[in-house]
């Protein structure tokens, strides 16, 4: 059984489907583009190919090394490759939930998140700086595991390339009950919403199963439309800020600090820490404030 | 594949501002501008707001004194507290630079009201 680079060969799609989708949304379909975020967007995921080469060679090795000590011999085959599709989705919601929970992770991930747009090529927009956070390391048990390392590798890959096309307005809700077992277009815009409601919640990959069973889950209303982006927007579209701004405010906040505990929770506790505005004050304060006749969540 | 994937991302920039997604936004009156102040801050209440003659900027007074600065930013708002950021007010006209890296400047024309609300930031 071999395994190719899923996302090597889905790279002709993402563009095509970009260029549907552009024309789709002239032609009445849900949606928006802003031609200079959707460069910075693309400018981000072009960045983030050349640093997946530079530092893909060094988590491949760390892989391979663990898997000497791999606990089970599992071999490459059609229910083995099931078997881990759904573990490394697991491992993809418990670093999905602490890239948004711990602000060294979220230094990465925020970039993601920094468009106020929600279609495809927001999906391109992607880190730099993915091995310095180490998130790469939530992935390290299916190597201990046993599954083998190309095996691991092609259902991220896979796991990357389904969440592309979940980057869209242009879908309200699937049919057949998939909203109750998938993560949706609809679930994975409230993922990307600001408001209070929709803030840190649908950390699923493929599954949307792992927030229902883990108390993270938040539908998408219709009456209450999702603000696309992060608490405090960007108001640039330059890629080298995008890339690295969190990074920068840690090490201010770092040097600003006072005292050892304060440093701690500017480099691991929850973005917003500083300030006061992490998404359960953000929360807190939103259920505080509204009125007694607010429709239940 | 480097050259292929620039190609591809020049042509779809291109593509994107040929079909029109170049917007700048204009905020239709004062009670815009105090929503979207109130939904960017969360713990903002908006009590009034100037608009730029040109609608593509605002600035909000808080209830508790704050005042917010609403600039168009691509074809979407950005948002941000200015109390005690530089201010300068030139006839009809407000110049803000917020302290925030990457953050620009913002050059309202607010009219007779310029200078007041400088002595308020």
């Amino acid at each position: 059984m071999s395994f190719p680079d899923p996302v090597q060969m889905a790279v002709p799609v993402f563009i095509i489907a970009i260029i549907l989708e552009m024309f789709a949304i002239r032609a009445g379909a849900r949606g928006d583009y802003d031609w200079r975020d959707t460069g910075t967007s693309l400018a981000m995921g072009f960045g983030n190919t050349f640093a997946a080469v530079i530092f893909g060679a060094t988590i491949i090795a760390i892989g391979g090394w663990l898997a000497q000590f791999r606990l089970l011999d599992i071999p490459a085959t059609w229910w083995s490759l099931v078997l881990c599709f759904i573990a490394e989705d697991f491992t993809y919601y418990w670093f999905h939930r602490s890239a948004h929970r711990v602000r060294w992770f979220w230094a990465s991930h925020v970039v993601h998140h920094s468009s106020q747009h929600y279609n495809l090529s927001t999906a391109l927009r992607q880190t730099w700086t993915g091995f310095f956070s180490l998130s790469f390391a939530f992935r390290l048990p299916l190597f201990v595991i046993g599954f083998p390392v190309e095996m691991i590798l092609f259902c991220a890959g896979l796991n990357l390339v389904y969440q592309f096309f979940i980057h869209t307005e242009a879908v309200r809700r699937l049919p057949f009950g998939l909203e109750w077992l998938l993560n949706t277009p609809s679930h994975h815009r409230a993922h990307h919403g600001t408001n209070a409601r929709y803030l840190d919640r649908n950390y699923g990959g493929v599954f949307i199963v792992w927030d229902r069973l883990f108390g993270t889950f938040e539908a998408e209303r219709d009456d209450e439309p999702v603000r696309y982006g992060i608490v405090q927007n960007l108001a640039t579209f330059n890629p080298a800020w995008v890339a690295f701004h969190e990074w920068i405010s840690i090490g201010r906040d770092v040097a600003a600090a006072d005292g050892w505990k304060a440093r701690a929770m500017a480099v691991f506790g929850p973005p917003g820490w500083r300030v006061g505005t992490t998404a359960d004050s953000i929360r807190a304060h939103w259920k505080a404030s509204r009125p007694a006749s607010a429709p239940a969540e | 594949m480097v050259w292929t994937s620039l190609f591809g991302i020049i042509t779809l920039i291109l593509l994107a501002r040929a079909l029109g997604f170049a917007k700048a936004p204009q905020l239709a009156d004062a009670a815009e501008a105090r929503r979207v102040a109130a939904d960017a801050l969360h713990d903002f209440t908006a009590t009034e707001a100037a608009l730029a003659r040109d609608r593509r900027a605002a600035l909000v007074a808080g209830s508790d004194g704050r005042i917010a600065l609403v600039r168009g930013f691509g074809d979407r708002w950005v948002v941000r507290i200015v109390n005690g950021a530089q201010a300068l007010a030139s006839g009809d006209r407000l110049r803000i630079s917020p302290r925030e890296t990457m953050f620009p400047a913002a050059d309202l024309d607010l009219g007779p009201a310029a200078a007041t609300w400088a002595q308020r930031l």
